[in-house]
């Protein structure tokens, strides 16, 4: 139970995840029903429902699943080190992660003072969490890369852990700092947030909304930088080419990680206490774009005109694609400060976000669970019910989240005033079509853990034919990974379509010694 | 795909241990185990292969510290500025002076222990570590003197924001300085024969933090002095 193995952490982070994510959508299904039934999004119960679901699925599933989960388990073995770099740190991560869950998840039962108190404990635990992992990330892939593996040759899982680990560092670091001052005041009486009218319940539920928001921001960059780099590395392999200008999308991956650093900065410090503010955030948050449009001509310019494999991991990839394209178009009428006043409501806002954060990011983590979860179990994943759950999952979410945008501009149409009832035909859709999505994943719940309980092994170590070092090691991968042996690496990770003895790929660790004796 | 070939590739390529002939690429003058032993011409005790890992840590941790007192820093000069006129400071007490040559005066110890150790000195190394540790606990003891004589002045945290900021900054920097105490203790007194760290990089490291320390004592009395 205390092994602060790399491999059991990342797995124990992945089942905190799934847990999350189950109780985050049980919370969802809550929510729609009662506003089916007339409870209306201004209930106290509703509010609370929504914080308890933003907060888990944000922190606990989005954060926690594609950079701790499938980075502490994978990124050791994708640069040939036989552990992290700091082991103690990966087991104290994950048990802190768990101490800020219970806090998050348990403040919701208790009375509001306390319960902030509680979930600001929380919100502090995940802080220490993040910068240890980060930390531990940074040291990992500077110093323990196997013999051969330049920067040029990390494959871009790698570099997006490296980018997420560079961010956080920074980011939880300025939140934490937030935090301290927070505490004081709470705790030491101090008045740097509020003059004196901290105790009344109004100040307290918007400072407890103000910092779930601080939090949100930069999490929406932590979180989407590691699923940059799955969707890459999946595509490419299996669109069975090198990835599309793999150095520029190396750049346009650490260029998420400094606008993203930008834009959380100013509008941690500089939003309502400057004028210029919003217009600097404005222009910083448009300049996303930049990277964002090469990531998408590198995927889709990898995809174009390749022999495609439509495994599921594939179809979640795409599925991504599409969702963060069109997530990203409403984002970018969010980003002009006067279009977003003038067209955007909630409804709008929440559209663009579970389409562009939510939706797109949980597709990425599905890709990356059906691609490595024959190296994470030793078993493959069924993938006729894995498609069937994609094609249900894929037109449930945009059934759901794209009448929202809908809904949003037509509420401002009618000078805020909603316009669409609770019992309108519009919003009874997007009800069904959320509670159809849900029910959806009771079919991968059932194909992860049949999978899971299945007796027969992976036929192979490396069914998908990648290049990378992980598929070179037995399924399950063994205790000590690589040994005492050491790989070498010779090569990019992203050497597919160079035809070689009946194979379409090139391993990364094997010499051209080996391979002149193959010819 | 030809069966024969396939099961011969197969083999070699799930073959994933070791140099399989050749040399190795190079890894941008990394081979992997960090081990750049010898840097100090006359060091008793080269560093561990794979040590240097632990000096990148504490540098990546460093950015993190400084990062969390940046914000803080930013809170300070926003929250000075828009209480300009109301802005009411305090006056620090003269004990942080002392205080601040206490520090200074450990970091000096320090880089004499360090020397020493170079120079296989033992006994000089442990007397000067010694030192630095003591130099650092009187520092801890002094700052505590100064919040109380600040209470006593009538500065308590609720009454200014000023007085706020004060303590802080103090305690923040306490709390980080007494990690680096515990990393002195730690690297003097604990057998480090037998760990993968050893003396010497456990030295460097617990150096480069203390010192480190040491400057971000300096900016925040410049901004608590300055800041006023």
């Amino acid at each position: 139970m205390l092994s602060c193995g790399h491999k059991q952490t990342g797995l124990r982070y992945l089942w905190l995840a799934l847990f999350s994510v189950v109780l985050g959508m049980a919370l969802s299904v809550s929510m729609r029903l009662q506003m089916a039934h007339g409870g209306g999004a201004a209930s106290n119960r509703y509010t609370v429902l929504l914080l308890l679901h933003g907060s888990l699925m944000v922190f606990f599933v989005l954060t926690s699943a594609p950079q701790f989960g499938f980075g502490y388990f994978f990124l050791p073995l994708q640069i040939g080190a036989n552990e992290m770099a700091l082991p103690l740190l990966s087991g104290l991560s994950f048990w802190l992660t768990l101490a800020a869950l219970l806090g998050i998840a348990g403040s919701s039962l208790l009375p509001l003072r306390l319960g902030m108190e509680v979930w600001l404990a929380g919100v502090i635990c995940f802080c220490f969490a993040a910068i240890l992992s980060a930390v531990n990330f940074c040291t990992t892939v500077t110093d323990q890369r196997t013999s051969g593996m330049t920067l040029t040759r990390l494959p871009l899982t790698v570099w997006a852990w490296y980018v997420t680990a560079v961010l956080s560092l920074l980011i939880f670091g300025i939140l934490l700092a937030a935090c301290a001052l927070l505490v004081s005041d709470w705790f030491f009486g101090t008045q740097f947030f509020a003059s004196g009218q901290v105790h009344s319940d109004a100040a307290l539920a918007a400072l407890w909304q103000r910092w779930f928001w601080f939090f949100a921001q930069a999490e929406v960059y932590a979180a989407m930088l590691p699923c940059f780099g799955i969707v890459s590395h999946v595509i490419a392999t299996f669109a069975r080419r090198p990835v599309f200008a793999e150095r520029a999308v190396v750049l346009a991956l650490c260029g998420v990680g400094v606008v993203g650093f930008c834009v959380w900065g100013l509008h941690m410090f500089s939003s309502a206490m400057n004028p210029y503010s919003p217009l600097v955030f404005a222009q910083l948050a448009g300049s996303l774009g930049i990277p964002a449009s090469v990531l998408l001509a590198s995927w889709i310019l990898t995809l174009w005109g390749s022999e495609v494999r439509l495994t599921t991991a594939m179809l979640f990839a795409v599925g991504f694609i599409s969702l963060f394209l069109t997530g990203g178009l409403s984002g970018l009428f969010l980003a002009s400060r006067d279009v977003a006043v003038a067209a955007a409501s909630n409804d709008f806002v929440t559209g663009h976000f579970h389409l562009v954060m939510g939706v797109a990011a949980t597709f990425a983590i599905l890709g990356a669970l059906f691609f490595w979860f024959p190296k994470l179990f030793g078993r493959p994943m069924n993938e006729t019910l894995g498609k069937t759950h994609f094609w249900i999952t894929f037109a449930g979410v945009y059934c759901t989240f794209m009448p929202m945008h809908w809904l949003g501009l037509l509420d401002r149409t009618r000078g805020g005033v909603p316009a669409i009832s609770a019992g309108s035909a519009a919003r009874t859709f997007i009800t069904t079509a959320a509670m159809v999505t849900i029910a959806a994943q009771a079919i991968f719940l059932v194909n992860f853990f049949s999978s899971l309980w299945r007796k027969a092994p992976c036929a192979s170590r490396n069914p998908w034919h990648a290049t990378t070092l992980e598929w070179f090691l037995p399924s399950p991968v063994p205790a000590d990974d690589f040994g005492n042996s050491k790989p070498c690496i010779y090569r990019s990770a992203y050497m597919y379509g160079a035809r070689f003895a009946g194979l379409d790929f090139l391993p990364q660790h094997v010499s051209p010694q080996q391979l002149a004796k193959l010819h | 795909m030809s069966g024969t070939v396939l099961d011969d590739i197969e083999l070699i390529i799930e073959d994933v241990h070791g140099n399989h002939g050749g040399k190795p690429p190079s890894r941008d003058g990394d081979d992997g185990g960090g081990d750049d032993g010898g840097r100090d011409g006359n060091a008793p005790e080269p560093r561990r292969p794979g040590s240097r890992k632990y000096s990148t840590a504490v540098a990546v941790a460093m950015l993190s510290i400084v990062m969390f007192f940046m914000v803080l820093t930013a809170a300070f000069l926003v929250l000075r500025t828009e209480n300009l006129h109301t802005w009411a400071g305090i006056r620090l007490p003269r004990i942080l002076w002392l205080n601040t040559c206490l520090l200074m005066a450990s970091s000096a110890t320090l880089e004499v222990a360090r020397r020493r150790l170079n120079m296989d000195d033992s006994r000089g190394f442990h007397r000067m570590w010694a030192i630095t540790t003591v130099l650092g606990m009187l520092f801890v003891v002094g700052q505590v003197i100064a919040w109380r004589q600040l209470a006593a002045q009538g500065f308590y945290e609720t009454s200014r924001m000023a007085s706020g900021f004060f303590y802080v900054f103090t305690v923040l920097h306490a709390v980080h300085l007494l990690g680096g105490l515990c990393a002195l203790l730690y690297v003097g007194w604990h057998n480090l024969d037998a760990s993968r760290i050893g003396r010497p990089m456990a030295v460097e490291v617990a150096s480069y933090y203390w010192h480190f320390m040491d400057g971000l004592w300096l900016f925040l009395l410049a901004l608590l002095y300055f800041g006023q």
